[in-house]
C-alpha cells in the first residue's frame, strides 16, 4: 500500500482525492471495520484526555476549598484564643479570691499558648513576603501584649487593682488592639489570597470548557470524517465491482461471440455449399468443434463459479493419487497445450503420499493453472509440472503451523505479474491492464475459482512470478493422515468478497 | 462484769475507729497506705525573675514578718501562705514566725493597721495554687514541701543551705508515733 501511495505522490499528476481514494480503497480492502477501530481508539483517546483534565480541575477545586475551610477555621481559632487570654486575665480583676485568680491565670496562659503555637504554623506555612511580613509582626506585637499581660496578671494577684487597671489601660489595650489589627490584616491577605486562588481554579474552569467545546468539535468534525470516509470506500468498492462486472460483461459477450461467429461463418459455407472437399469438411467440423469446446468450457466455468458464489458447491473429499490427477489434468489440456504449441515437462517424485481432496475440483484447480500457464506462457512454449513433498517441512511448521504436504506446481516462462498485480489477481473478475491491453481473452475468474478449490481442500496457492520471467503456481495439498476420515462432504463457502 | 464488759467494747471501738476505718477508706479510694516519712523539708520559693538566690534566716523571718516591702530589684514583695491547718503552714508559724494562729492573726491586723507591716499575705488553698501565684508574680515568696517544687518557681537557700542539706532549718517534724 505505502508503494502504492509513493507512487501516486511521486506521479504529481493527481490530485490529492485521488491519493485519499487510493488510501481508503486500500484501507477499504481490509475492511472499514478497520476505518471504525480507528475511529473508535482515536476517540477513546480524546474521551480519556478529556475526562483526565476534569478531574485535574475537580481536584484543585477541592484542594483550594479544603484549603478554605481549614485556613479560615484556624484564623478563628487564632482570634478566639487571644480573645480568651485577654478575657481569662480580666475575670481575674473581678474576684479577690487568690484560689481563682490562679486558675484565671492558668487559662489565661493556656489561651496564650495556643495563639502562640498558631502564630509560629502560621509563620512556618507562609510562602509570600507579605505573609512573612504579616506572621512576625504579629509575633511582635503578641509578646509585647504577653509581657503587658504578665504585669497585668501580677498586679492582679498581688491584690493591686487600680495598678492593674492602669497597667492594661495604658499598654494592654493598645498592645491587643494591634494585635486584632495584625490578625484581620492576615484573615484579609487569606481571603485576598482565596480569592486569586478562585480565579484560577475559574480560569482553569474556563479552560476545560474550552477544550471540551473544542474536543466534542473535533469529534464531531472527525466522525463526519469518518462516515464520510467510510461511504466513500464503500462506494469506491461498489465501483469497483460494478466496472469488474461490466469488463466481466464485455469479456465474456466478446468470449461468446467470437466462438459462435466462427461457428456460424463455418456452419453458413457448409450450408451454402462452399465446402465441398471431403478434407475441407472435415476441417470446417474441427474448427466447429473445437470453438464448441471452448464456449462449453467458458460457461461451465461461469456456472462453476455461480454455484460457488452462491454456495451451493460440494467437494467429496477422499483420498487421491496425485499422479492420477496429474494425467487427468493432462489428458483434458492436451488438445489446448498442442493447438499452442506448448509442451509439458513433467517432474514427479516416485513415491508421493496420497492428498485429501475433491478429484474433480483439483482437475479443474489445476486445468485452470495449466491454461493460465499456456494463455501467459508468451514465447517459451514450454510448461512444466512438479509434484513433490514440502522438503522444507519443518520450517513451515514452526511458522505457518501447517501440517505436511504435497506441492504441485505448474510453471511457465512467460510475460510474468508485476508485484503489484499480485495481491489482485485472486479476486474475482480482475484483469490485468496488461493482459487486457495484449487482448489476450480471459474472464478474470480462473485464478479465483482455483483458490477457492485450493482453500475448500484445506490447501492453499501460492504464485511466484518475475516480470518477463514467468510464474510458478503452486498448489499445497495436505497429505492424508492414516487416522484421517477417508471421505467428507463440505459446502464450498468462497467468494464473499466482492 | 458488766464494767469490764463495757470497758472491752470501748476499747475494740476505739480500736476499730483508729486503725481499721481509715485503712478501709484507703483501700475503697484504690490507693495502698503509704507511710508518713519520718521528717519533710520546706522550701522556700520565689519567681524565676527574682535575683535572690540566698537568704539568712533572720532576713527570712522579716519578709515573712511583713516588715519588708520590696526585694533588691525592686519588685513588691507578695508573700503567699497556705490555708490554715496544713502541716506545711503549721511549720512556718513555729519555725519562721514562732507564733500560734492567733498571734498571728492579730500580727498582721495590728501591723497593717499600725503601718509596721507592709505585706498583706496571701492565702491559697494548695501547694499547686502556691506554685502557680509564685510563677505568676514576679515579687512572691511562698513555702512548699521540698517535693512538690518544680521547674517553674525558684528555691532560695536560707543561710546557704538547700532543703536537701543537712542544716537545713525548715522541716516539717515527723507525725508522732501512735
Amino acid at each position: 500500500m505505502r508503494k502504492h501511495l509513493s507512487r501516486v505522490a511521486r506521479g504529481g499528476a493527481r490530485s490529492s482525492l485521488q491519493v485519499i481514494d487510493l488510501f481508503l480503497h486500500e484501507v477499504g480492502r481490509y475492511s472499514s471495520t478497520l476505518l471504525l477501530l480507528m475511529v473508535f481508539c482515536v476517540e477513546t483517546g480524546v474521551v480519556i484526555f478529556v475526562i483526565r483534565d476534569l478531574r485535574a480541575a475537580d481536584h484543585e477545586v477541592q484542594r483550594i476549598y479544603a484549603g478554605s475551610v481549614l485556613g479560615l477555621r484556624g484564623i478563628g481559632e487564632l482570634q478566639y484564643q487571644a480573645q480568651e487570654t485577654r478575657r481569662s486575665t480580666l475575670y481575674a480583676l473581678t474576684t479577690n479570691d487568690s484560689n481563682l485568680q490562679v486558675e484565671y491565670a492558668d487559662q489565661s496562659r493556656a489561651a496564650d499558648r495556643r495563639v502562640t503555637d498558631g502564630i509560629s504554623d502560621y509563620l512556618a506555612h507562609a510562602r509570600m513576603p507579605r505573609e512573612v511580613d504579616v506572621g512576625k509582626r504579629l509575633e511582635r506585637d503578641w509578646s509585647a501584649y504577653l509581657k503587658v499581660r504578665d504585669e497585668v496578671l501580677a498586679s492582679i494577684l498581688e491584690g493591686s487593682t487600680k495598678e492593674a487597671v492602669d497597667f492594661d489601660l495604658a499598654g494592654g489595650v493598645p498592645s491587643f488592639d494591634r494585635v486584632r489589627q495584625d490578625l484581620e490584616e492576615v484573615k484579609r491577605l487569606y481571603d485576598e489570597q482565596a480569592s486569586q486562588r478562585l480565579a484560577i481554579v475559574d480560569e482553569a474552569s474556563r479552560r476545560s470548557a474550552g477544550r471540551l467545546v473544542g474536543v466534542l468539535c473535533f469529534t464531531l468534525l472527525f466522525a463526519s470524517v469518518s462516515v464520510w470516509a467510510i461511504q466513500r470506500a464503500k462506494m469506491l468498492s461498489a465501483l469497483k465491482l460494478a466496472k469488474l462486472q461490466m469488463d466481466f460483461v464485455a469479456s465474456v459477450s466478446h468470449e461468446l461471440r467470437t466462438p459462435l461467429a466462427v461457428i456460424c461463418a463455418s456452419a453458413q459455407n457448409i450450408a451454402d455449399g462452399v465446402v465441398e472437399e471431403k478434407e475441407q469438411l472435415a476441417k470446417y467440423g474441427s474448427v466447429i468443434r473445437n470453438q464448441t469446446r471452448q464456449l462449453t468450457e467458458l460457461v461451465n466455468q461461469i456456472l462453476l463459479f455461480a454455484s460457488a458464489k452462491e454456495g451451493r458447491t460440494h467437494y467429496v473429499l477422499r483420498p487421491l493419487q496425485v499422479t492420477q490427477i496429474i494425467d487427468a489434468v493432462l489428458r483434458n489440456t492436451r488438445e489446448t497445450v498442442e493447438q499452442a504449441g506448448f509442451t509439458v515437462e513433467q517432474h514427479l517424485d516416485p513415491d508421493l503420499p496420497e492428498i485429501i481432496g475433491d478429484s474433480s475440483a483439483l482437475i479443474q484447480c489445476l486445468q485452470n493453472l495449466v491454461g493460465n500457464a499456456v494463455k501467459y506462457g508468451g514465447s517459451h512454449p514450454r510448461v512444466t509440472i512438479r509434484a513433490f513433498v514440502d522438503k522444507d517441512h519443518e520450517h513451515h511448521k514452526a511458522h505457518d503451523h501447517h501440517d505436511d504436504e504435497v506441492r504441485i506446481s505448474v510453471e511457465d516462462r512467460g510475460i510474468g505479474i508485476d508485484s503489484s498485480e499480485i495481491p489482485h489477481i485472486f479476486d474475482p473478475f480482475y484483469r490485468s491492464p496488461v493482459v487486457a491491453a495484449a487482448q489476450i481473452h480471459g474472464t478474470g475468474l480462473g485464478l479465483p475459482l482455483a483458490k477457492n478449490i485450493a482453500e475448500a481442500m484445506g490447501g492453499r496457492i501460492t504464485v511466484v512470478s518475475k516480470l518477463g520471467g514467468g510464474s510458478v503456481f503452486t498448489l499445497h495439498l495436505p497429505i492424508r493422515k492414516k487416522s484421517r476420515e477417508t471421505m467428507t462432504v463440505i459446502e464450498s463457502d468462497s467468494f464473499t468478497r466482492p | 462484769m458488766r464494767r469490764v464488759a463495757a470497758v472491752l467494747i470501748i476499747v475494740t471501738a476505739a480500736v476499730l475507729l483508729l486503725e481499721v476505718l481509715p485503712n478501709a477508706v484507703f483501700h475503697a479510694a484504690g490507693a495502698p497506705p503509704e507511710a508518713e516519712p519520718a521528717e519533710q523539708n520546706l522550701a522556700i520559693i520565689v519567681n524565676q525573675s527574682n535575683p535572690v538566690d540566698n537568704v539568712s534566716f533572720q532576713e527570712l523571718r522579716t519578709i515573712f514578718l511583713g516588715e519588708r516591702s520590696h526585694w533588691p530589684n525592686g519588685r513588691r514583695i507578695t508573700l503567699v501562705m497556705l490555708e490554715p491547718g496544713q502541716p506545711e503552714r503549721k511549720a512556718i508559724l513555729r519555725t519562721i514566725y514562732r507564733m500560734t494562729e492567733s498571734d498571728f492573726s492579730r500580727h498582721f491586723l495590728q501591723g497593717l493597721f499600725t503601718g509596721e507591716v507592709f505585706v498583706s499575705p496571701k492565702t491559697l488553698a494548695s501547694p499547686v495554687g502556691v506554685r502557680k501565684f509564685v510563677f505568676n508574680v514576679p515579687g512572691a515568696i511562698g513555702y512548699v514541701r521540698a517535693t512538690d517544687v518544680d521547674e517553674t518557681v525558684k528555691v532560695i537557700r536560707v543561710d546557704g543551705h538547700l532543703p536537701d542539706d543537712k542544716d537545713y532549718a525548715l522541716r516539717i517534724p515527723a507525725r508522732p508515733a501512735k
